[in-house]
C-alpha cells in the first residue's frame, strides 16, 4: 500500500468556514479523507494574524503533497491576503532553497454569473506554481458563487449537481495522480442560473431585501464621496 | 487633471522612487496635480467581504481606517496610477489591499458590458487607469497577465481610458521617461 498522501486546503476567503470557498474545498477534502488521505485546512486570513501562525502555515505547506487554494475573486484577481501568503511562500522557498516534489491546484469563485471572470486569477496561481517549482495540476472556476453561501454542497440538491460532478472528477484525478480533466473544468464553469436576466433579477432583489432589513433601502444609491 | 498615484512598493528597502520621480516630473509638465500615496505607510485593513458597504452603509466601508480617505481621493481623481512590483503577473499585496477596499465605490446592482455582467457604477464619473508594473527580470507571460489585469480592472471600474506597461527595475533607465510619456498620452488622447 502507498504511503498516505497529505493534502492541504488553503481557504482564501475572509468568511472562513462559512464561505463558498470552504464549501468547495471541503467537499473535495471529505472525499479524500474517506480514501485515507491526510488532510489539513488553513484559513489564510487567520494564519496571517501572527508570526507563529505564519510559520505554522509555511511549515505545513513545506510538508504537504498537494496544495489546494480555494478563494473568492476580488477586483478581478486574488484577495490581498492570498497575495500576501503567496509572497511568503516564495520568500520561504528561496530561504530554504529546497527542491519541491509537490502539486498545486486552485478553485476560484466569483459573484458574477460568468465563471470566465476568474481566468486571470487562476493564471496568477499557475504563475505561483512556476515560481516555486511545483507541478500545476489545474484551475477551476465557478460563477455565481454567492448562491452557495457557504452551505455544504450535499445539502444543495439539484442546484449543485454540476458542481458535485466536477469536484468528484477532481477527487478522482487526485487519487489517480492525474491532471484535472477538461470535463471537471467544464462542469464547474456551467452557470448556476439558466439566464443572465434571471441572475441579475434575483441578485438585485437580494441586495434590496438586505438593505430593506437594515433600514437603508432609500440610501442604496448614495454617493458619500461626491465632491 | 487630478492624479492619484497609488504606490504599491513593498517597503522602504524595495522602493520604486525611480519611477515616482519621473512620473511626477512628467505630470507637472502637463500641469496635472499629482498626489502620491505610499500604501505600506498607511493603515489599511484587509476587506472583510461582508458587503456592508452595499447593504448596511451604502457607499462606505464599515472599517474606519486610511482606506476611507483613499476611496474619497480615488473617486474624485481623473487618473489613477497603479505603481507596483509585479508578483505572479499581478499586483503587490500593498496595492491589492487598497484596491480590495474600493468596492464601496461601485453599486451592488448589475449592468452588462459587451454582454458580460459587471456592477453598475455608483458615481457618474470614474478615473482612467495607468498600470506600471515593475519586474526584476522580464517575463513575457507575467507581463501579459499584468496588462490584462489592468484592462479587466478598467472594465469593472467603468474607466474611460486605460493603459499599462512593464518596466525592468534598475535597467533600461534611459527609456523610462519615454515609456511614461507614451502612457500619459494614451490616457489623455482617447475620449
Amino acid at each position: 500500500m502507498n504511503k498516505a498522501k497529505r493534502v492541504t486546503l488553503l481557504i482564501g476567503s475572509p468568511r472562513g468556514e462559512s464561505s463558498t470557498s470552504s464549501s468547495l474545498g471541503n467537499y473535495i477534502l471529505k472525499k479524500l479523507e474517506n480514501k485515507n488521505f491526510i488532510t489539513e485546512v488553513l484559513y489564510i486570513h487567520s494564519q496571517l494574524k501572527s508570526q507563529n501562525k505564519i510559520e505554522e502555515m509555511l511549515n505545513e505547506l513545506e510538508n504537504t503533497n498537494l496544495i489546494i487554494i480555494s478563494f473568492p475573486l476580488y477586483v478581478d484577481t486574488l484577495p490581498a491576503p492570498v497575495i500576501r501568503s503567496f509572497e511568503l511562500i516564495v520568500e520561504n522557498i528561496s530561504k530554504n532553497n529546497k527542491r519541491k516534489d509537490q502539486k498545486l491546484m486552485a478553485i476560484a469563485n466569483c459573484g458574477f454569473l460568468e465563471a470566465s471572470h476568474n481566468k486571470y486569477a487562476l493564471k496568477n496561481c499557475e504563475s505561483l506554481a512556476r515560481e516555486i517549482g511545483v507541478e500545476w495540476i489545474g484551475g477551476l472556476s465557478l460563477g455565481g458563487g454567492e448562491a452557495i453561501g457557504g452551505k455544504p454542497l450535499d445539502d444543495l440538491g439539484g442546484m449543485a449537481t454540476n458542481i458535485r460532478k466536477s469536484l468528484d472528477l477532481v477527487v478522482e484525478a487526485i487519487i489517480k495522480d492525474e491532471l484535472i480533466s477538461e470535463k471537471a473544468i467544464e462542469y464547474l464553469a456551467k452557470p448556476l442560473v439558466p439566464s443572465k436576466f434571471l441572475f441579475t433579477f434575483i441578485g438585485s432583489m437580494s441586495w434590496r431585501i438586505q438593505a430593506f432589513k437594515n433600514k437603508v433601502y432609500g440610501q442604496l444609491n448614495d454617493k458619500p464621496f461626491r465632491e | 487633471m487630478k492624479v492619484l498615484l497609488l504606490n504599491g512598493e513593498k517597503n522602504e528597502k524595495n522602493d520604486l522612487n525611480q519611477f515616482v520621480g519621473v512620473m511626477e516630473r512628467k505630470l507637472e509638465q502637463r500641469d496635472w496635480l499629482v498626489n502620491e500615496i505610499k500604501l505600506h505607510k498607511k493603515t489599511i485593513a484587509d476587506c472583510l467581504g461582508c458587503f456592508a458597504c452595499w447593504v448596511k452603509k451604502p457607499g462606505l466601508c464599515i472599517i474606519d481606517d486610511d482606506a476611507q480617505e483613499i476611496a474619497r481621493r480615488f473617486i474624485n481623481s481623473d487618473l489613477i496610477i497603479y505603481l507596483t512590483p509585479v508578483f505572479f503577473g499581478g499586483y503587490s499585496y500593498q496595492l491589492k489591499k487598497a484596491l480590495d477596499r474600493m468596492i464601496p465605490l461601485m453599486s451592488p446592482f448589475f449592468t452588462k458590458v459587451d454582454g458580460e455582467i459587471h456592477h453598475k457604477p455608483r458615481y457618474g464619473k470614474y478615473p482612467s487607469i495607468i498600470g506600471i508594473g515593475v519586474m526584476t527580470e522580464f517575463n513575457k507571460e507575467e507581463a501579459e497577465l499584468f496588462k490584462n489585469l489592468v484592462r479587466r480592472n478598467s472594465i469593472n471600474l467603468h474607466s474611460p481610458n486605460c493603459a499599462s506597461d512593464i518596466f525592468i527595475k534598475d535597467k533600461e533607465t534611459d527609456c523610462i521617461e519615454q515609456k511614461i510619456y507614451n502612457l500619459l498620452n494614451k490616457v489623455s488622447d482617447k475620449k
